[in-house]
């Protein structure tokens, strides 16, 4: 009955359990959503103002202009930048929490936190031109931070991290005013411009929408990247194992779900803590057993190895095993009814942001001053919790599966070159020589409008199948976590011959897991590396690359999405943006858009459909760079 | 034309209105053996509940008779059928026909235990029974129903609204065997027993007892149960003894053809007293209910005036609701034999398929797709593409358009049609 | 008689039809208001969906009507129009007409059937034509 709404087994077997039960999963509420408002959903439904609530019809009949004289294009566009601003704000406002931890550690005000990435932390200081001679890492800490945080505030001038990108796409950005001045700036400028009677050229409106997801990009997702890298330390390859079946039935069970690691690396260290081991082992429980859920759980994965339950989708699932004593959530991506579903089983909901609260879900507040104290108080509270887990609601599904993940930026310079020869030619030669045919970024989370994990998966088989590397993050990598990609033994099973090849020269899997979506700044910090490295063009939208999120649904990725495409990379979503209805609009994101940043949208349900659209782009590009011909896969 | 119906319920009511429909001047004449306005029989429980009063039993207005010019001889009942059409009527009057419809409907069944004929021993089958129900209430402290069937339980419902104690006492293992299967009936059983009804069942009652007036069950365990009611509830027989002697041929019933004609040319019959085709089984049988009868009535009615309209068939289909449980059953629920399918939902839905057709199901809660799933039965149409929507919460009549498309030629019904009518604004335009 | 024919192709699913249904049939007759009722309005049409097809599905009056056959204390009738109403005075709630309903239109509401009665009170017509963004509910004349 439940099979086809994922591609993950264990997924069917808990929503029998919650059907049993009669606990409505997103499954069934979007069942039960059904149909979906078609206005919405091709965009030119505008709320802006009490003149409307106003729709334009799609078929000609009825309104063709809203109240305000305001036209399909010009609505749409004003819903799809205000998506932009909600995803930017997302994604920046995270860097900004991290640029207040690292300011606040560096000045000795928080407990549970350190500056265990001291390479990252002298090459970021070199870029933003701050001393490190004879100075503390403190100090040095203290002025990166503090830069950081400058750019948020900041009014005119040019966001730091677009001067990582190649000279010729500063150039394209500037020539076009895209740009980003100040991360807060661009979000607020946003809302201005689609307030009523503002900005009504959607070609205007969408030029605001690019620079501010730059400013997401380069911005604020870049900054919370190399600031959690500078306090946790940066990634290195790294194993574990992923799916439901990690949760543990003799152990306590930990969830920790959201995205920022201010909360959950401190949380995985309260959880080693020995004397709560004892207090765990004194109720009969073996040990104290912690997994993370959606991006949160790729922060701890990448840097601590801590085992992922599963992706956005399973959130609920996770509850529904009733095996989990605490639940602790802080931002994004965190479902509201975690709480009612807890109430059916002894699991606790824990909310820890003040600026995410939940109805019926206890609330402990965490902060960076005394975070590692409260981290301990959840973890006890888990401990004390688990005598009252009930046996007989206990249903953990196997399903298990190994993966390794870890990869960054600078960590492609050791794996290709090895320690004393860190260098990207490896990789640009792989590609050069048409062993791989380029590279690609699937991302992005998932979405019941398609068959669970199910796109992810597909389209990653089929590129690797033709010898793409595929690099990931986000709720993504985790479904390729589950399906077994991220093993070198997955290269021998779906990978072509080159990327086969270079999987066993390097001994890495022929999927990259590059962390979480925030750490999509990682892809684009690559791509720059490989430009520097030469032989693949001079700018981004040279390279034989492109982006990818089958099964996306937030507004995060709306903004990923566009400064992906603003970025020169060919950006395939697996479900259109909400523009359809403003047919101008969408020729523009579909195709016009390329003139004048060299990437652009298209949107493709069927992942091996996407997956040719891809391939054909790799190989056009390739083309364009007069590459030797693929050696295997034509 | 001279038309002349036997029965004045819903076969012979719905008769009246499709023969005007058709031959506004041929002359109708009805005879009935209830000197009373035109009233719904399904409805006293309800009014005996009290949810109803006696007004609201009519069902057609008071000048029907006279604004359809029938003449309507009330009182008096049909002995015989006679041969060189006639009917002899309970006075001796002879009333000749040229077309005559048998719609004499059922009486209920009596149990043959001692003690049946004491004062306060009833049936619920007309408004006489309902009313000397209602007269012995003040005196009525416990009433016992004897069967589990509908009847037992709506009376048992209707007097257990009135305040009386209540006792049913259910000769198989569990109430509404006829229609029901166990778990379906286990979810009204459950809800009657909690609101203080007393159900017994695998048991019978071997004899009544009382002093001319009943003041006692005595149940096969030697158990005695005090009342001063006892209803019988123990189904229904078809009053077919007026067609003795003749050629018409019956069984359980008047056996009739799929244009409702007896045996016997110029003679039809229709409601709870003929035995049609199951539309599922294709055996001769009777499904005596309210919709089966209106549409047998109708149908009688317009071959009588010249047509020659086929009748699909009856079905067993049934819809009550107790204590704010509604439960509709279609078809066949209790399969017996070899190659059928069930399909369950707790809580409940169960389907009984053969070949990936309904045959039959049960609801409990949840009626409101009842329509559909029942079009899909009659028309017996292969689900295979929705047999795993049929059970979930969404399921609605959108969900069988494609079936619709599919099977035109099943979906005949100009309705079906207008659904698919794209060239609406095409031709607007 | 006049009735009210769905257009699927056009249909959006917006459910506009159904909040104009529901404060048509409500005591206060406008949105604000309805919305505090008690009981609550409830709309007769409603907005169903398979794959990519979108109807709004409400009785359709059926020339045949199977609800008027069963139902067993005459509440369902045709009305003089064609139409098929329904007397509430004298539904007693036996859900005999959901039983036999092919296209499901009657509701069950605690102790009443519910349908579509084309708006019969209101001297403009069915509101839920009026309310469709997109035309897709049309009120035209049967054809024979």
């Amino acid at each position: 009955m439940n099979n086809e709404k994922s591609a993950d087994s264990s997924v069917k077997e808990t929503l029998c359990v919650a059907c049993d039960r009669n606990i409505s999963t997103v499954f069934d509420r979007f069942e039960a959503m059904q149909p979906e408002c078609g206005f919405g959903q091709l965009g030119v439904c505008c709320r802006n103002c009490v003149m409307g609530p106003c729709r334009i019809g799609p078929f000609g009949e009825g309104a063709k202009e809203g109240i305000c004289g305001a036209n399909a294009d010009t609505i749409a566009a004003r819903n799809l930048v205000r998506m932009i601003a909600g995803g930017a704000a997302a994604h920046s406002d995270h860097g900004r929490d991290v640029a207040h931890t690292l300011l606040a550690t560096s000045e000795g005000k928080t407990e549970g936190y350190a500056i265990k990435g001291k390479e990252k932390l002298f090459d970021l200081a070199k870029e933003l031109n701050i001393k490190t001679e004879n100075r503390k890492i403190e100090e040095i800490a203290h002025d990166v931070a503090e830069k950081c945080f400058a750019e948020f505030g900041q009014q005119y001038g040019e966001l730091q991290f677009t001067k990582r990108a190649p000279k010729k796409r500063q150039e394209i950005w500037r020539k076009n005013k895209l740009t980003p001045r100040g991360i807060d700036r661009e979000v607020v400028e946003i809302m201005h411009r689609t307030h009523i009677g503002v900005d009504n050229d959607y070609e205007n409106l969408i030029q605001q929408g690019m620079r501010a997801s730059l400013s997401d990009g380069w911005g604020g997702s870049m900054i919370a990247t190399d600031l959690q890298d500078i306090l946790f330390g940066s990634p290195t390859p790294v194993r574990s194992v992923s799916n439901l079946g990690v949760l543990k039935e003799d152990e306590v069970n930990i969830i920790v779900h959201g995205h920022e690691p201010t909360l959950s690396d401190v949380i995985v260290t309260a959880s080693q803590d020995k004397e709560l081991l004892e207090l765990a082992k004194s109720y009969g429980a073996k040990g104290i057993n912690l997994a993370g859920i959606c991006c949160t759980a790729n922060e701890i994965l990448m840097r601590r190895g801590i085992p992922i339950a599963g992706n956005f989708l399973q959130q609920e699932l996770a509850i529904i095993t009733g095996a989990v004593e605490v639940f602790i959530t802080d931002v994004q991506c965190v479902m509201p009814s975690l709480g009612k579903i807890a109430g059916c089983f002894h699991t606790k909901v824990v909310s820890t942001s003040p600026k995410a609260k939940f109805p019926g879900v206890e609330h402990i507040e965490f902060s960076e001053e005394e975070a590692l104290p409260i981290a301990k108080k959840i973890v006890r509270l888990a401990i004390e919790n688990y005598k009252n887990r009930k046996k007989e609601l206990v249903n953990i599904p196997k399903e298990k599966m190994e993966l390794i993940a870890g990869f960054t930026s600078e960590y492609v310079f050791k794996m290709l070159g090895g320690k004393y020869r860190a260098t990207y030619r490896p990789l640009n030669d792989a590609i050069i020589s048409g062993r791989l045919r380029g590279a690609v970024g699937i991302v992005g989370c998932n979405n019941p409008k398609v068959k669970h994990d199910w796109a992810h998966i597909e389209l990653t088989k089929e590129l690797i199948k033709n010898d793409v590397l595929v690099v990931t993050t986000g709720c993504s990598a985790i479904a390729s976590a589950k399906a077994g990609l991220l093993l070198p033994e997955a290269a021998k099973k779906y990978a072509g011959k080159g990327l086969q090849e270079i999987c066993e020269a390097v001994g890495c899997p022929p999927v990259l897991h590059m962390g979480s979506c925030v750490d999509i700044s990682r892809i684009l910090t690559t791509l720059c590396n490989v430009i520097t490295e030469g032989g693949l063009g001079e700018d981004i939208s040279d390279l034989p690359v492109a982006a990818a999120a089958p099964e996306w649904m937030s507004e995060k990725a709306v903004s990923i999405g566009f400064y992906a495409v603003v970025s020169g990379i060919y950006t395939v979503l697996g479900l259109p943006l909400p523009v359809m209805g403003g047919k101008n609009l969408t020729e523009y994101l579909t195709n016009d858009i390329e003139n004048t940043v060299g990437g652009k949208f298209a949107f493709e349900p069927d992942p091996l459909k996407a997956a040719k659209l891809i391939i054909e782009h790799l190989n056009k590009k390739r083309e364009l760079l007069k590459l030797k011909p693929m050696m295997y896969i034509k | 034309m001279n038309y002349v119906i036997i029965g004045a319920s819903a076969a012979g009511i719905s008769a009246i209105e499709s023969i005007r429909e058709t031959d506004k001047n041929g002359k109708i004449t009805i005879v009935s053996d209830e000197d009373y306005p035109i009233y719904s029989r399904c409805l006293l429980s309800y009014y005996l509940a009290g949810t109803i009063s006696e007004e609201k039993l009519k069902y057609r207005d008071d000048d029907f008779y006279k604004k359809n010019n029938v003449n309507a001889i009330l009182g008096k009942k049909v002995e015989l059928v006679l041969p060189d059409k006639k009917v002899k009527l309970s006075d001796s009057t002879i009333v000749p026909f040229d077309k005559l419809l048998i719609a004499t409907g059922s009486r209920s069944k009596t149990e043959k235990i001692p003690g049946v004929q004491l004062e306060g021993v009833l049936g619920l089958r007309n408004i006489e029974d309902a009313k000397k129900i209602e007269v012995r209430l003040d005196k009525t402290k416990t009433a016992v129903m004897l069967g589990g069937g509908l009847i037992g339980l709506r009376a048992a419902y209707a007097l257990h609204k009135r305040g009386v104690k209540v006792t049913v006492v259910v000769k198989s293992k569990h109430v509404l065997s006829q229609i029901l299967d166990e778990e379906g009936a286990s979810f009204i059983q459950k809800e009657m027993e909690k609101q203080g009804i007393k159900i017994l069942t695998g048991l019978s009652a071997t004899e009544i007892v009382g002093n001319k007036d009943v003041n006692g069950v005595v149940l096969e365990n030697g158990e005695k149960i005090d009342c001063e009611i006892v209803v019988i509830g123990k189904g229904v027989q078809a009053n077919t003894e007026l067609v003795k002697g003749t050629d018409i041929k019956t069984e359980r019933g008047i056996i009739v053809d799929d244009e409702l004609k007896t045996t016997v040319s110029d003679i039809y019959s229709a409601g709870d007293v003929a035995q049609t085709s199951d539309l599922i089984t294709g055996e001769k049988t009777i499904n005596a209910l309210w919709p089966n009868a209106v549409i047998q009535g109708k149908i009688a009615g317009l071959n009588m005036a010249g047509k020659n309209i086929k009748y699909d068939g009856s079905l067993a289909m049934n819809s009550v609701e107790f204590f704010g449980l509604p439960t509709i059953s279609y078809g066949i629920t209790k399969p017996k034999g070899e190659g059928y399918e069930f399909i369950v939902k707790k809580k409940y839905k169960k389907f009984v398929l053969k070949n990936n057709k309904i045959v039959g199901f049960v609801l409990v809660g949840d009626i409101d797709n009842a329509g559909v799933y029942g079009s899909l039965l009659r028309k017996k149409i292969d689900i295979s593409s929705v047999k795993n929507k049929l059970l979930e919460n969404n399921f609605n009549f959108a969900k069988i358009l494609p079936l619709i498309k599919e099977h035109k030629d099943k979906f005949f019904e100009k309705e079906y049609d207008e659904v698919f009518a794209e060239q609406i604004n095409a031709v607007k335009r | 008689m006049k009735k009210v024919y769905c257009d699927v192709s056009k249909c959006l699913g917006c459910r506009s039809c159904e909040i104009a249904c529901a404060v048509e049939h409500s005591k206060s007759k406008t949105l604000f208001l309805a919305i505090k009722e008690e009981p609550l309005p409830i709309n007769r049409r409603k907005v169903q969906a398979v794959d990519e097809i979108i109807i709004s599905n409400a009785c359709h009056h059926c020339e045949e009507a199977p609800c008027i056959s069963a139902c067993m204390s005459g509440a369902m009738y045709k009305a003089p129009d064609g139409s098929t109403q329904h007397d509430e005075e004298k539904c007693v709630g036996c859900w005999m007409c959901i039983m036999v309903c092919p296209f499901a239109a009657i509701s069950r509401q605690t102790k009443l059937a519910l349908k579509c009665d084309l708006c019969k009170d209101r001297t403009e017509g069915p509101v839920c034509v009026i309310s469709c963004p997109t035309k897709s509910l049309v009120i035209k004349e049967v054809q024979k």
